[in-house]
């Protein structure tokens, strides 16, 4: 069984050292499209981390059943079963958010971040150990998700939370806001930013040249 | 990890056991979880009539909406009344269904708000004020706009004549631009405008006009014409014409 410090590692690892959108690039899709407004980020960053961790815990939990043959469609499968219920859960309990996350729930399915780990994780390690690296994982998307949100909404409409932080100019305030950042495409400027943030602190990350 | 993993019996167990476990699961979920599912969904749609009728903020929604507010089908063709059950419409789905919808061009209708189909028959919902009478009309309206099918309300007085609100709640229009048709600010100069409604670059002059949203000049034409379809002869011309004869009251 797995120690305590290959725990942490394998939890908190994927946060900034090793993080899914920054490092291994994957699932920036869902990064652009949903972080308009910090509590779809927040909700979608729940939504994945759940999918990310079950799938994962369950994928690891029969990995020694499955037939190489059909590994893809069996992580697959599960995936896609967490996802829709996640997503029945969604539109029973929180609607106003399910309307407007729309089908990026349902592209979870398709999310790079819970296949990745489920092949690269998941099929070769223990069950207790890959629900913790789809826990991480999930955490590490979460902060992308969290920080970008947070930018886009205080400075694209005022808000946090839809809360008005800052008044904005149509509203007799001074802060005239940026409507580049309620559109898709800011979204690969602050991440981009991120991974350069990130860079500069940890320079191991930095590809060799050569 | 055994060999015989691999062999074609093997494979077909995990694959149909996996089904079986995942179909499970997924239609407990989806079984449970319905009626929840619809009751938000209707209370989605009470939600925006009771906004477009400017009655805001409730603690229970069913409630307001069902002592407020009365639902009705009115026929297309004649605007009279009929005895439909209002809550068997989709706004989005109806318009597809064969057997309760025409396409346009076959009618040799123009199509002006770009729907192509259109149910010939359609709720309208009517807002009562403390004594009985009527407070607004609530015209359900779509239209396309520069991305998508836009769906909203149109709130009128009890005149039939003088425009109260406009709130759509669905529509894919770009967010700080055409999205801004859900822009309190925007939907408030709607309010005592009179039909016909013309939308303009800018500088409204009468009662008749409205200004256009900057940087949003085909959202704003797709607005326009859904209004102008739906207030006309094709759309609710016909219930509004007997609305202003005062078949409400």
């Amino acid at each position: 069984m797995a120690d305590t410090k290959e725990m942490k590692s394998v939890l908190f690892g994927p946060v900034f050292a090793n993080n899914p959108i920054a490092l291994q690039v994957l699932g920036v899709c869902s990064a652009l499209a949903v972080t308009s407004s910090l509590k779809n980020a927040l909700i979608m960053s729940i939504a994945l981390t759940l999918v990310t961790a079950f799938s994962s815990l369950f994928i690891s939990m029969i990995r020694n059943q499955i037939p190489s043959s059909v590994r893809i469609i069996v992580q697959m499968t599960i995936i896609a079963s967490l996802v829709i219920v996640v997503d029945q859960v969604l539109q029973a309990f929180s609607y106003a958010t399910a309307k407007e996350l729309s089908v990026f729930v349902g592209l979870i399915i398709t999310n790079c971040i819970v296949m990745g780990r489920a092949e690269a994780y998941a099929m070769k390690s223990p069950p207790i150990m890959s629900f913790l690296d789809g826990i991480g994982n999930g955490l590490g998307y979460s902060v992308v998700l969290l920080t970008v949100g947070f930018i886009r909404e205080l400075f694209g409409k005022g808000t946090l939370f839809g809360a008005d932080i800052i008044p904005l100019v149509q509203d007799g305030g001074w802060y005239q806001p940026m409507g580049l950042l309620i559109l898709p495409p800011s979204a690969f400027f602050i991440i981009g930013l991120f991974i350069w943030v990130l860079r500069t602190y940890k320079k191991d990350q930095v590809e060799a040249k050569g | 990890m055994s060999s015989n993993n691999e062999s074609i019996g093997k494979t077909l167990t995990v694959v149909v056991a996996l089904c079986l476990v995942c179909a499970i699961i997924v239609s407990f979920a989806s079984v449970q979880l319905r009626p929840l599912q619809q009751a938000n969904k209707t209370q989605d749609i009470q939600k925006n009539i009771l906004a477009a009728a400017g009655i805001d903020a409730v603690e229970n929604i069913s409630d307001t909406f069902n002592a407020k507010i009365e639902a009705r089908v009115v026929d297309m063709s004649t605007g009279e009344f009929v005895e439909t059950d209002p809550n068997s419409f989709d706004f989005e789905k109806s318009k597809f269904d064969q057997k309760i919808s025409v396409a346009l061009k076959e009618q040799g209708i123009k199509d002006i708000a770009g729907i192509q189909r259109m149910t010939k028959e359609s709720p309208v919902y009517i807002s009562k004020k403390a004594d009985g009478s009527t407070d607004a009309i609530i015209l359900p309206i779509q239209g396309y706009g520069l991305w998508g099918v836009m769906y909203g309300f149109l709130a009128l007085e009890s005149d039939g004549e003088t425009v109260k609100d406009i709130n759509f709640y669905k529509h894919n229009e770009t967010p700080g631009l055409g999205g801004e048709i859900q822009n309190p600010q925007w939907t408030a100069s709607w309010s005592g405008k009179e039909l016909p409604i013309n939308i303009v670059k800018s500088g409204a002059k009468n009662e008749h006009q409205i200004d256009g949203l900057s940087g949003a000049t085909l959202t704003s034409n797709g607005v326009d014409h859904a209004v102008d379809f739906w207030t006309g002869e094709n759309g609710f011309g016909p219930f509004l014409a007997r609305v202003r004869e005062g078949a409400l009251k």
